[in-house]
């Protein structure tokens, strides 16, 4: 689907991604995922593949997401399957390919993947009611966040000029998180590296999306980096 | 850049922080009208070392730091819970 097109099914379709008159300016081709826009690629896959493992940044915006929060969370969870990692700051890999992150003792946020299914996320929206779920509450994350995923060996060296945290490899591990400021913007930035190419999830206030965009994009530049599409991201067991 | 030990995410650049005062014990529900006017409208101003509620913004996480305002050093911090009757941190 090309860009014109993209925007036409996104038009018909209540959900946008927060960067769409970026990535529609920059010719992506979109497809509908989970009721929301994905951009899949610009045109050209394979070297956007190639990209990825260098410098890329992909826009996640529109995949199912949701935290939940309070002192019961993670028993609430545990309860429907959800086993979160022991320690605050670190993510696991559960089923359909989500990521399950502890950002505090009394905190979760569970990310859904291009290429899995979102369907323990719904099952979690719809089994979550205040009576039997005590001391945890969800918080919707898919609206109020924007998500993008930051791809390939030279991501630290980009980020150590907008962050304050060392991002490379053997300082902050693959599945670590770290909730702290990115371009002076309060961000989560979550390792889970895809295949062999780290990947750096990063979510922030949906309303700085422009800002974030204009300034990753100028961090980029000075190495060689660029939009890809979620195509790009590859999903495990497909390593070309 | 200063650096200020968070009790969650670790050492952390001062900016990703906001001081929100003194840590102060509310006098009880019945006391006088002086008790609940000092503690409602009048701060120590402490040349020394003080107890400060603190908040890392990323994570809206509150916990207290204890600082010297003449050398504005941080001591230590730690969460509320660490907090005995007598507001002193254990």
């Amino acid at each position: 689907m090309s860009g014109a097109e993209g925007a036409r099914a996104a038009s018909g379709n209540p959900r946008r991604s927060f960067f769409q008159r970026q990535l529609e300016a920059l010719g992506a081709r979109f497809s509908i995922l989970d009721d929301g826009p994905l951009a899949t690629d610009f045109g050209a896959a394979a070297a956007e593949r190639e990209q990825a493992r260098q410098l890329g940044l992909c826009d996640l915006s529109s995949l199912p997401r949701i935290g939940f929060k309070g002192a019961n969370t993670a028993a609430w969870l545990a309860g429907r399957g959800v086993a979160l990692p022991a320690e605050s700051h670190r993510l696991a890999r559960i089923e359909d390919g989500l990521l399950a992150c502890r950002l505090s003792p009394g905190e979760a946020l569970l990310l859904s993947q291009p290429w899995g299914s979102s369907r323990l996320i719904k099952d979690l929206e719809r089994a979550w009611n205040i009576e039997s779920a005590g001391l945890c509450f969800p918080v919707p994350r898919r609206d109020s966040h924007a998500w993008l995923a930051l791809l390939g060996a030279r991501v630290p060296t980009m980020l150590a000029k907008i962050c304050g945290i060392d991002f490379r490899p053997h300082k902050f591990a693959d599945l670590t998180l770290a909730q702290t400021q990115v371009a002076r913007t309060s961000a989560i930035v979550a390792r889970a590296d895809v295949e062999g190419t780290g990947c750096w999830h990063l979510l922030f206030d949906s309303a700085s999306a422009a800002y974030m965009w204009h300034v990753l994009i100028d961090a980029m530049s000075e190495f060689d980096g660029r939009p890809v599409g979620c195509a790009a991201l590859a999903p495990p067991g497909s390593a070309q | 850049m200063k650096i200020m030990p968070c009790p969650l995410n670790g050492p952390r650049n001062i900016q990703e922080f906001i001081c929100r005062g003194e840590v102060r014990i509310p006098p009880a529900a019945d006391a006088s009208a002086e008790a609940w006017a000092e503690y409602l409208f009048y701060r120590e101003n402490k040349a020394g070392i003080v107890r400060e509620w603190w908040c890392h913004l990323p994570t809206t996480f509150w916990f207290i730091a204890e600082r010297d305002t003449r050398t504005d050093e941080i001591i230590r911090t730690y969460t509320f819970d660490a907090l005995d009757e007598s507001g002193s941190g254990r």
